[in-house]
């Protein structure tokens, strides 16, 4: 039997695809991974001089919208930035993201700006934009500044992409938005929530979750300078969402997830031992989760710090605990914020604007204070709804600031961003 | 902004497409294509006709493009008439999609797409495809599988996953229904031959 050999343009051809894959094989190895960069550890201000410092103001001014899923960070100077979107309800067309700046000379919050609108994120993006949804930013050892916004072109949430804004002048300007690349299915069905992580060789952790088929937390991962060159999945299924991950060394880390399936209802958590490479079976936790956002932050002793509606329903109660790193010790540090109704049941629209006055107040601080009048005016839908009103306190965005101190930012009744800054005096005062 | 070139592209090649020919002749087809092209522009609310379009279809791999182009040349006559290699496209871009999507999308505990990060194992895979394309004198398969690869090397798209350059879902979708109608036919058309000699025979 003779062999027939491949005549000598069909060899060129072998040739010369062989030569096409070789170059793509040398030109693509896999992505290098980093070690999680860790913020140079400030000792925990234990002194006895020290004084506890527990503080609370709002971070938005604005009295009409709809304000919701905020995110704070902190710049060099000492100052914070802190994002949020607002509008007439969440997912309309009029929703924004907005910033304002936490003065460190005045201790007060500035005046809103508009980071990005519906408009310039289509202007950009050069795609529809229906609607803009939950915002992060954090900024990067090397100083660079990043803004993560989710925006939908078709339909819900499910159909989410990201975009990413970047300041290289500590948030005066700004890129113009572009959308990250991160499924290959019409790059729909990725959503940002939680604090970006940051690693050794300045590349960028990004937990991200789906919607779409199944609820599933990923940690994406982007380049120092914003690509996305990596992702693992966290979880798998269709009952977790918005990681929240906590570097706790250089290799190890845990993410916190929120719950959002029909069975124990709780807190779940999953481990990684690589930097974010692979991650454990979820596993639930002691606290409660009725299907909302959590954050958390680690501690200098080693432990983290958690926000969280610990409730079967609603999110009437956001609590400050205090956790070991193996999750086992759950103490109660502070209910940040509760309904005076243990139940959480709803108020009468006049007894409720008494109760919420007074809450207003002890929550504004100096600078909002004048506004109680107008903001009891404009109790509205976002708080009432059919002569029956309620408390909502959620969506808990949490950093410590180079400083130590502690910065917590969270929807207050979906009327005000809230900010809550506390330090370690304050919080082995609590402890004891 | 390659990718809103693309967008113009695939908004022309996707209409003239899916529209029928009218009986028109090779000119009038040639004027369409450019008349579609030009509609793509057609500004709508600060966005052209394409980037709406690309707005519910992202920017399409590069595998669509050729496979486009070549029904493009096809309804040109510049290319002759579907050889049966036509088939071997549909099943390995079927494969394709239904390996990729429905795990990427959460259905199972494997991410395929995380494979186009770390493209190695799958250019090997991509690469033997494509010398068995050419061995099997499939060259359309040989055209969009390189083109994919060339432009992946070139980094043409905003994408660094090598998934991108290979597929899309309209491209999955066209497919698996374009597979659908054929194994219909061919099950119809076997089903009729099995009853003809019945019905001869009882004649």
């Amino acid at each position: 039997m003779r062999i027939k050999l491949p005549r000598l343009p069909a060899l060129g051809v072998y040739l010369a695809l062989a030569c096409l894959f070789a170059g793509a094989w040398l030109t693509h190895p896999a992505p290098k991974h980093s070690s999680f960069a860790l913020i140079s550890p400030v000792p925990a201000v234990t002194d006895e001089a020290a004084k506890p410092i527990y503080t609370s103001r709002f971070a938005s001014s604005g009295l009409v919208d709809f304000v919701h899923s905020s995110a704070i960070t902190a710049l060099p100077d000492g100052s914070l930035m802190a994002v949020w979107f607002a509008g007439s309800r969440e997912g309309a067309a009029d929703v924004q993201v907005r910033s304002a700046r936490f003065n460190v000379s005045t201790g007060e919050w500035g005046e809103e700006q508009v980071m990005a609108t519906r408009d310039s994120t289509q202007q950009s993006t050069r795609k529809y934009i229906r609607k803009l949804g939950n915002p992060v930013i954090a900024l990067a050892p090397d100083n660079r500044l990043w803004l993560f916004y989710v925006s939908v072109s078709m339909g819900g949430w499910a159909g989410s992409a990201v975009n990413v804004m970047v300041s290289d002048d500590f948030g005066v300007n700004w890129s113009a938005p572009r959308q990250l690349i991160t499924s290959p299915f019409l790059n729909i069905s990725t959503l940002v929530r939680s604090a970006p992580v940051f690693h050794v060789d300045g590349s960028i952790g990004l937990p991200v979750y789906h919607e779409f088929l199944g609820k599933f937390a990923e940690y994406l991962y982007l380049s120092a300078d914003g690509e996305v060159i990596d992702k693992y999945r966290i979880s798998h299924g269709n009952h977790s969402l918005q990681p929240a991950v906590v570097p706790l060394d250089g290799q190890r880390g845990i993410a916190l997830l929120r719950y959002a399936g029909n069975t124990h209802h709780r807190v779940l958590a999953s481990r990684t031992e690589d930097a974010g490479q692979t991650w454990s079976e979820p596993f639930p936790l002691d606290p409660s989760n009725p299907n909302s956002s959590l954050a958390a932050v680690a501690t200098p002793e080693h432990g983290m710090l958690v926000a969280l509606n610990d409730l079967q329903e609603g999110r009437f109660k956001l609590s400050l605990y205090l956790t070991d790193a193996k999750m086992v010790d759950w103490r109660l540090v502070h209910d940040l914020d509760k309904s005076p109704d243990p139940e959480g049941d709803p108020y009468s629209p006049l007894a409720y604007k008494e109760i919420i006055g007074k809450k207003f107040r002890d929550s504004s601080g100096e600078l909002r204070q004048p506004l109680e009048a107008q903001f009891l005016d404009n109790l509205d839908n976002r708080v009432c709804k059919s002569e029956e009103c309620e408390f909502e306190y959620e969506y808990p965005y949490f950093i410590r600031s180079p400083d130590g101190m502690y910065h917590l930012v969270y929807s207050w009744n979906n009327t005000f961003i809230k900010h809550v800054t506390f330090n370690d005096a304050w919080l082995s005062e609590r402890l004891k | 902004m390659i990718s809103l070139w693309q967008a113009h592209l695939s908004f022309a090649m996707i209409i003239f497409l899916v529209l029928p020919a009218f009986g028109l002749n090779k000119v009038w087809r040639i004027a369409l294509l450019l008349a579609l092209l030009a509609a793509s522009f057609i500004p709508l609310g600060g966005l052209s006709l394409a980037a709406y379009l690309r707005s519910h279809i992202d920017d399409l791999a590069i595998t669509s493009l050729v496979f486009m182009g070549w029904g493009c040349l096809r309804r040109l006559e510049m290319l002759p008439p579907a050889q049966k290699d036509h088939i071997g496209v549909l099943i390995l871009f079927a494969v394709m999609a239904l390996v990729l999507y429905p795990a990427t999308l959460g259905l199972s505990d494997l991410d395929p797409y995380r494979r186009g990060f770390s493209p190695r194992p799958l250019l090997f895979v991509i690469a033997m495809l494509t010398f068995g394309a050419f061995y099997l004198r499939n060259y359309l398969a040989v055209v969009m599988l390189t083109g994919a690869t060339l432009t992946f090397i070139a980094g043409l798209k905003p994408s660094h996953n090598y998934w991108d350059y290979l597929i899309d879902p309209l491209l999955g979708l066209y497919c698996c229904l374009a597979l659908l109608v054929l194994a219909t036919r061919w099950a119809y058309r076997r089903l009729i031959t099995q009853r003809s000699p019945i019905r001869n025979k009882s004649v």
